[in-house]
């Protein structure tokens, strides 16, 4: 450690470097506004879901009604997928954790359902990104088609989905929805540690449920949470 | 203290008055810490508002047992730290697509005029320790409030703030900056 009684230049620069900056005008006057307006946004989207499952995993999802899960299975898978959806909608979920099951989708359609699941959250790719990732660079149409008729919307995030000139591209709930969707996951962060445990966990983890909101730290990635002496979650694997 | 702590307790009560208030003592303080993590400008503006934005709607979750700069700084670090994540994933891919795309980080980062050679040193040291060191000389933090910032231990702080700082003068010596 330097010696505190000789000043040390390097600590000179430093708080010259880190000097306070003058706050643009109307700084809070904009906060109290959007404060104003962002409540409740997503409150009649989550109430219109339906949702069926069959004990391999969520199937349909869709606004309006739709016959109740037979199985006891299933009726489990619906209900995490509710709570989960839930939770995501809250900004309080940055991954889904329930099983979808895919398998009376036609065989392109699946392979396009797979690729959307490979954006990471709060990311946009355009329809050619995804056509390119399953081997028919050509086919950003029929992609888009695929992506309009995802049985399981927000899990599989179709929404991440846009067109190159950065239109939005069409929507089930709409392009509005589409739009605060995307906005919504980038206002969401994705890995939470527990200053109390020191385990780094994926937001929307059971871990972290139980956590205080004081103890709630956000880090960038594993390894930076690694380097201050905090260890990844055995339940949700954030490294993976 | 005392007086931050009793505006504080107006703001959860939703008063825009003492929440106008808050904001402008912090503000220019956050800006500094968000201009400095993020790069630009515009980036530091937008996290700070989101930051404000949560101390004003989740006032609620204020913990009177904690300095309200802690709280405030915590809400900042934590938008901060995760924009930053998501540069990097976003670097990731516009390296991958290989447009020719710079990384989005680096691409609007303001030209820190006389602290050229500082501001690349300071690229330089890992994320973590940059962080604390961003905090403690904006607002002279102490090492207890660093830590619980951060959420980790004191002597962690300290040992992140050496590091931080001899990797600093390392860098600064090599560029042959004008410092002991």
């Amino acid at each position: 450690m330097p010696d505190a009684r000789i000043p040390d230049p390097l600590d000179r620069l430093l708080t010259d470097y880190f000097r306070p900056e003058a706050a643009p005008p109307g700084l809070t006057r904009r906060v109290v506004a959007v404060a104003r307006k962002s409540e409740a946004d997503f409150l009649r989207l989550e109430r219109s879901l339906a949702i069926q499952a069959t004990p391999r995993g969520v199937c349909l999802i869709r606004a309006g009604r739709l016959e109740e899960p037979v199985t006891a299975a299933a009726r489990r898978l619906a209900e995490q997928a509710r709570e989960e959806i839930h939770e995501y909608l809250r900004g309080a979920r940055a991954f889904f954790g329930v099983s979808v099951d895919l398998s009376t989708v036609p065989d392109f359609q699946r392979r396009v359902l797979e690729a959307a699941r490979q954006i990471p959250f709060g990311e946009a790719r355009p329809y050619a990104w995804v056509a390119e990732q399953i081997g028919r660079p050509r086919a950003a149409r029929a992609v888009g088609t695929a992506l309009a008729r995802n049985p399981v919307p927000l899990i599989v995030p179709c929404h991440r989905v846009w067109r190159s000139d950065g239109g939005l591209g069409g929507y089930l709930f709409g392009t509005d929805v589409k739009s605060r969707l995307l906005a919504l996951e980038r206002g969401t962060p994705v890995l939470e540690g527990c200053a109390t445990t020191r385990i780094v966990c994926r937001v929307g983890c059971v871990h972290g449920r139980h956590m205080r909101p004081e103890n709630r730290v956000i880090f960038a990635s594993v390894e930076d949470a690694r380097s201050v002496g905090y260890r990844p979650c055995r339940v949700c694997r954030p490294a993976a | 203290m005392e007086r931050d702590r009793s505006l504080m307790e107006r703001v959860r009560r939703g008063d825009e008055a003492a929440f106008t208030e808050l904001a402008r003592r912090y503000a220019a303080r956050l800006l500094a810490v968000a201009g400095r993590l993020l790069g630009s400008r515009a980036d530091a503006e937008d996290a700070v508002q989101r930051a404000l934005l949560h101390c004003y709607s989740g006032a609620a979750g204020y913990n009177p047992r904690w300095a309200v700069s802690t709280w405030v700084y915590r809400i900042l670090t934590n938008i901060c730290v995760d924009e930053l994540r998501r540069r990097a994933t976003r670097t990731a891919y516009d390296q991958r697509a290989g447009a020719g795309a710079v990384a989005a980080g680096s691409a609007n980062h303001r030209p820190p005029g006389a602290y050229l050679d500082l501001h690349r040193a300071l690229e330089r040291v890992p994320r973590e320790a940059r962080l604390l060191l961003a905090l403690r000389y904006v607002n002279g933090l102490s090492y207890g409030e660093l830590a619980r910032i951060r959420g980790i231990s004191v002597n962690t702080v300290k040992s992140q703030l050496a590091r931080g700082k001899s990797l600093l003068r390392a860098e600064l010596g090599k560029r042959g900056a004008g410092h002991a």
